[in-house]
């Protein structure tokens, strides 16, 4: 093992980092991102405590990479899940779907976001950026076809973001034994298309 | 599938990409009228503006996160106006 050629070395250690970015980012979602030691980390991960360091200079760069790659899958399946051409409620219901597939750590970014540093925020305003410019794009088409009342984009968006991170962050209270998303989700683009529905004459 | 290099929306279709052409690096939100890419600047105001009117943020702290986000871009790696 001491004298594997540079390649296979290079692929373990790509290996070992990939390891300990999904496995951090499971116990943050246990345990709260601020919350989690280092030590627990590489314990789950089954590696020695100064084997994160060899990766990650600082606990702070181990959640800045965690939060990081988090960022860049949700925003993918985001575009993935939303089809062009897309109406309002097919919009909505990607994001649930969405969030529903990453629920756990999503919620505990959107809890202890500010408590992490500027850098890390920015990977969630880097999410609601993708989600706002697929929203704002349905409900402009359909507020001009009529369908809708007019709104102002990010009113919409904070309405919409408001309802669903109020029952996240509340999880214990609406959904104390499974996802909320599932269980409220469909319920909460149904209202949201109501309160927009156009005003009778 | 590609996605841009100055902001990083997925191109999908041929409509997504500057003047239609799939060999392109960059999208039509990113393209000049003449197909030319727009420059860091531009790109930052647009995004700063983009930013405020769909999620109403505080200007200063729009422009700060754009310019984050870009930074993590293709781009705009070596862009010495993006912050660490
Ligand atoms: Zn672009």
């Amino acid at each position: 093992m001491k004298n594997a050629d540079p390649v296979s070395r290079t692929l373990r250690k790509e290996a070992t980092r990939k390891l300990l970015v999904e496995t951090a980012l499971d116990q943050y979602t246990l345990k709260g991102i601020t919350a989690t030691p280092t030590a627990d980390i590489a314990r789950a991960a089954g590696v020695a405590h100064g084997t994160v360091f060899l990766h990650f200079s600082t606990q702070e760069a181990l959640v800045a990479a965690v939060i990081e790659d988090f960022g860049a899958r949700v925003t993918l399946r985001l575009h993935e899940l939303v089809a062009q051409q897309a109406t309002l409620r097919d919009v909505l219901t990607a994001h649930v779907r969405c969030l529903e597939e990453f629920e756990g750590f999503y919620t505990r970014l959107v809890v202890e976001g500010r408590l992490l540093p500027t850098s890390t925020r920015t990977t969630l305003l880097g999410i609601q950026t993708a989600i706002s410019f697929h929203l704002a794009q349905a409900a402009d088409r359909e507020a001009q076809e009529g369908r809708i009342a007019p709104c102002p984009s990010h009113l919409l968006f904070n309405t919409w973001l408001g309802l669903v991170h109020y029952y996240l962050t509340n999880g214990d209270l609406f959904a104390p034994d499974g996802s909320v998303l599932h269980k409220y989700g469909p319920e909460l683009v149904d209202h949201l298309l109501g309160l927009l529905a156009p005003k009778k004459e | 599938m590609k996605t841009c290099i100055a902001c990083g929306m997925p191109m999908r279709e041929t409509a997504d990409f500057a003047l239609g052409d799939p060999a392109k690096d960059y999208c039509v939100h990113c393209a000049r009228p003449d197909g030319t890419m727009q420059s860091y600047e531009e790109k930052l105001t647009s995004m700063s503006a983009f930013i405020v009117r769909n999620q109403g943020l505080d200007q200063g702290v729009a422009r700060t996160a754009a310019c984050r986000m870009l930074a993590a871009l293709p781009a705009w790696k070596d862009q010495p106006g993006a912050p660490l």
